[in-house]
């Protein structure tokens, strides 16, 4: 009895250290099982060191040695698989013997072979697919009871003279088993802790992590300005849990949620020396209030106490602004927060230029429809009040008719600063420009449709049937000798097994030649924008048989709403 | 009264025209063409005092066609067109008349009473070659009837007869309303007798006959004479000494 109380004392020794241990990063491998090599011999090293410890406080009974040093072999192969309990056996068992007495033989071999049984459990484990098994204390706590019996066993086949050992093995096969069993479930069970807590903070830092991301996506897509950096701002002072979150571009503040919002004004100029000097040199600042000084530049009573600064970088290392997180007085920073902080600072910067690239993205599209619908040729405008022009002799009623047609086309042609319309719109459009042209045109131009009235809704971007309709008049029929046809078909069809709807334009001439130098086409930005909008599956072809027909067909998914 | 042809393929635009025309009183339309083919035809046959010519026409343009006239039968050439920079910048620096679409009839009419005295006058016409096309693309003919266009290349033989132009592809013989003289400054047909034209790239074969003249077969076996006039210039073009 006296010897279990002596064990578990020394035992408490042990486990005390191996408590102060898992203070430290040492400790952090052993959280998580996996069969790199680097990890092997960081396992090998440890346990060796801790089976050695085992040895050391050790109870000297009989000539022998009560100890606990089957905790750091067992321990070893369970978490570092039989190839590591093996080592980490035989070292202990080799220093073991290289301290004599009359068991050293079997003690090396009980402890190598103890090594390996927690090498075996571990295999099981793993075969099994629960690697998450091993780190269970009551696993732990029987693998070493059966290996310290395994011990016992082997004490009395192989210590000489047998009846020594046998007095030795009933002294302190009690103590050893309970103490060793006890303590490799108290090792297993720190062990456990560390992990939890690790794996606790991990997630906790995910999830904030990949919150904030999810919830800002697109928000700079409309430009970086007090807007946008309020609705980000909120968001993060919301999900950190931070006294107060400031978003500055590189003059003033833009945005400022939080403790001090009543001073710290949104649109006033930068007055804080960290933030100049994140600004100036790129670098992160951290004032804490105690080791760095703090105390807000605007007013003396602000309750904030400590400051963190990021800069927000540009690809090209160009400092945009800073994100500022602060916290009061009466509060810590964490080191969590202040992780995340960087963290944020990255997924601005990568925000505010992906904004900014789509808004130069729109910008352009929109510049270009502009450039479209001055490109109203004048051939055709003069044409056209020529045609007018003849027709008010014969027949003012359809002249009337023809300004009225022409009036629309262009009003049409002014307004159309928005990105879609329906096919009804742009039909209609198209269709005043159409009657115009077939005025012109008279008996040359012939005109047939086919439209399924069902997917008149359907949205479209706009300026996209016309520049097709101008060029298969312009390009097409009005270069025929004869009879000019113009087709305009829409209809619904499944390609890849969805549902596309196609508008074609078809003319008689088949005059279409593939241009050299596509860019900036009418067609080539039609055909830009559907991609832009839907995908490349999406967009224009143009076919062509010569002297036969000109096709261009424009597919578009149909959306919800 | 100025005998004149309009010429334009709209025909709202050929309307009006007329109607200022006639109100003009001075002017008759004696004909009214929607292309330049059917206007290249009236040309030659009604032989006008002046033309009004558009210039975006189908096919052939309005240019094309005035590089297709004939100098010794070349009326008068008014332009009418509604948008043409270029075109219009060659008019003005080349003193030539044109009119803009929709057309004003003082305009209009200052126009034909230019043209009646220089008529009166009986004074040159005015240089159109810097505006003309330089080389033909597209050579109108008449079959039977039917209109068609040939490319240049296509034609091996042209040929001038009692009955007008011919040229002979390897399938066809065809009717052109073109001059030969027309022909041979505005494609690649070269002269090697007074009558006859030959597509230099088409020539399968020259026999050299007794009196110093020559005759050329054709890939399809058309056969034209060379005259001694024109032996010597051909065979310098082929290096044949």
């Amino acid at each position: 009895m006296e010897t279990i109380i002596l064990l578990l004392q020394q035992l408490c020794v042990y486990v005390v250290i191996t408590y102060l241990l898992s203070k430290t990063p040492v400790f952090i491998p052993l959280t998580f099982i996996s069969g790199r090599s680097s990890h092997r011999i960081a396992f090998y090293l440890l346990f060796s060191s801790f089976c050695i410890l085992g040895t050391y406080f050790s109870l000297s009974i009989e000539n022998a040695l009560a100890n606990t040093r089957a905790i750091g072999a067992v321990m070893g192969g369970l978490l570092g698989g039989p190839l590591v309990g093996f080592a980490v056996g035989l070292t202990g068992g080799m220093h073991r013997y290289s301290m004599g007495g009359f068991t050293d033989v079997a003690c090396a071999i009980s402890t190598t072979a103890e090594g390996l049984i927690g090498g075996l459990l571990h295999i099981y484990y793993v075969r099994k697919g629960k690697v998450d098994n091993i780190f269970k204390p009551m696993g732990a706590f029987y693998i070493t009871l059966v290996a310290e019996i395994v011990q016992m066993v082997i004490i009395l086949l192989v210590a000489k003279p047998f009846d020594q050992a046998l007095m030795l093995v009933e002294a302190i096969a009690l103590p050893m088993i309970i103490a060793n069993s006890i303590g490799a479930a108290l090792f297993m069970s720190i062990i456990q802790d560390k992990k939890t807590i690790f794996e606790r903070n991990y997630t906790a830092f995910s999830n904030k992590a990949l919150r904030i991301a999810q919830s800002t996506v697109g928000f700079f897509n409309q430009g970086f300005n007090q807007e946008s950096c309020h609705s980000m701002a909120s968001v993060i002072y919301n999900e950190t849990g931070v006294g107060a979150v400031s978003i500055t571009d590189r003059d003033k503040i833009l945005a400022f949620i939080g403790i001090g919002a009543s001073h710290h004004l949104p649109g006033t100029a930068i007055s804080s020396g960290y933030t100049m000097r994140a600004i100036e040199h790129g670098e992160i600042i951290y004032a804490d209030g105690y080791e760095t000084g703090y105390q807000c530049s605007i007013d003396s009573a602000c309750k904030l106490g400590s400051v963190l600064v990021i800069p927000l970088l540009e690809a090209d290392g160009r400092v945009l602004g800073t994100i500022k997180l602060y916290e009061p007085k009466k509060k810590l920073f964490s080191k969590l927060n202040r992780n995340l902080g960087v963290g944020l600072a990255k997924l601005i910067s990568n925000q505010i230029l992906t904004g900014r690239y789509i808004q130069q993205q729109t910008l352009l599209s929109q510049s270009e429809i502009r450039l479209l619908h001055a490109q109203v040729n004048p051939h055709f405008l003069f044409n056209t009040l020529n045609t007018i022009s003849a027709v008010t002799r014969k027949d003012p009623q359809k002249a009337r008719q023809l300004i009225q047609h022409l009036s629309q086309f262009f009003r049409s042609n002014l307004k159309q600063d928005i990105e879609q319309v329906t096919i009804k719109e742009e039909l209609t459009h198209v269709h005043s420009y159409l009657e115009i042209e077939l005025a012109r045109f008279a008996e040359r131009l012939t005109l047939s449709e086919h439209i399924d009235q069902t997917l008149l809704s359907i949205k479209i971007p706009t300026f996209t049937l016309q520049p097709l309709i101008e060029n298969a008049i312009k390009h097409g029929t009005s270069t025929l000798l004869g009879q000019g046809e113009l087709k305009i078909n829409v209809y619904l069809t499944e390609q890849h097994n969805t549902n596309v709807v196609v508008l074609e334009v078809i003319d008689n001439a088949g005059c279409y030649k593939k241009p050299v130098d596509s860019s900036g086409l009418g067609t080539q930005i039609v055909d830009k924008r559907i991609k832009n909008q839907y995908g490349e599956q999406y967009g224009l072809t143009l076919s062509c048989v010569p002297n036969k027909f000109t096709k261009a067909t424009i597919t578009v998914p149909i959306l919800s709403n | 009264m100025l005998k004149a042809i309009i010429i334009d393929d709209e025909l709202y635009a050929r309307e009006e025209l007329n109607e200022l025309l006639v109100e003009n009183k001075n002017v008759e339309v004696i004909a009214e063409c929607s292309n330049a083919i059917e206007g290249l035809k009236a040309i030659n046959s009604l032989k006008p005092d002046v033309v009004f010519l558009d210039i975006q026409m189908p096919q052939v343009t309005g240019l094309e066609l005035l590089s297709m006239l004939d100098p010794e039968t070349m009326p008068i050439v008014v332009f009418v067109t509604a948008y043409d920079q270029y075109a219009v910048k060659a008019f003005e620096d080349n003193a030539l008349d044109y009119l803009l679409k929709p057309v004003d009839t003082a305009r209009l009419n200052k126009t034909i009473k230019r043209v009646q005295l220089s008529l009166e006058k009986e004074a040159a016409l005015p240089d159109y070659t810097p505006v003309a096309t330089q080389q033909l693309e597209l050579i109108p003919c008449t079959g039977f009837q039917r209109v068609l266009l040939l490319e240049p290349s296509e034609i091996e033989i042209a040929t001038s007869e009692q009955t007008g132009v011919h040229l002979l592809t390897s399938e066809d013989k065809l009717t052109a309303s073109l001059s030969l003289k027309v022909l041979e400054e505005k494609t690649v047909l070269i002269r090697c007798h007074r009558q006859y034209l030959i597509n230099p790239s088409c020539i399968r074969e020259i026999k050299f006959l007794d009196n110093g003249s020559a005759e050329i077969i054709t890939k399809s076996n058309h056969s034209a004479p060379v005259s001694r006039r024109y032996l010597k210039l051909i065979k310098d073009r082929f290096g044949l000494a």
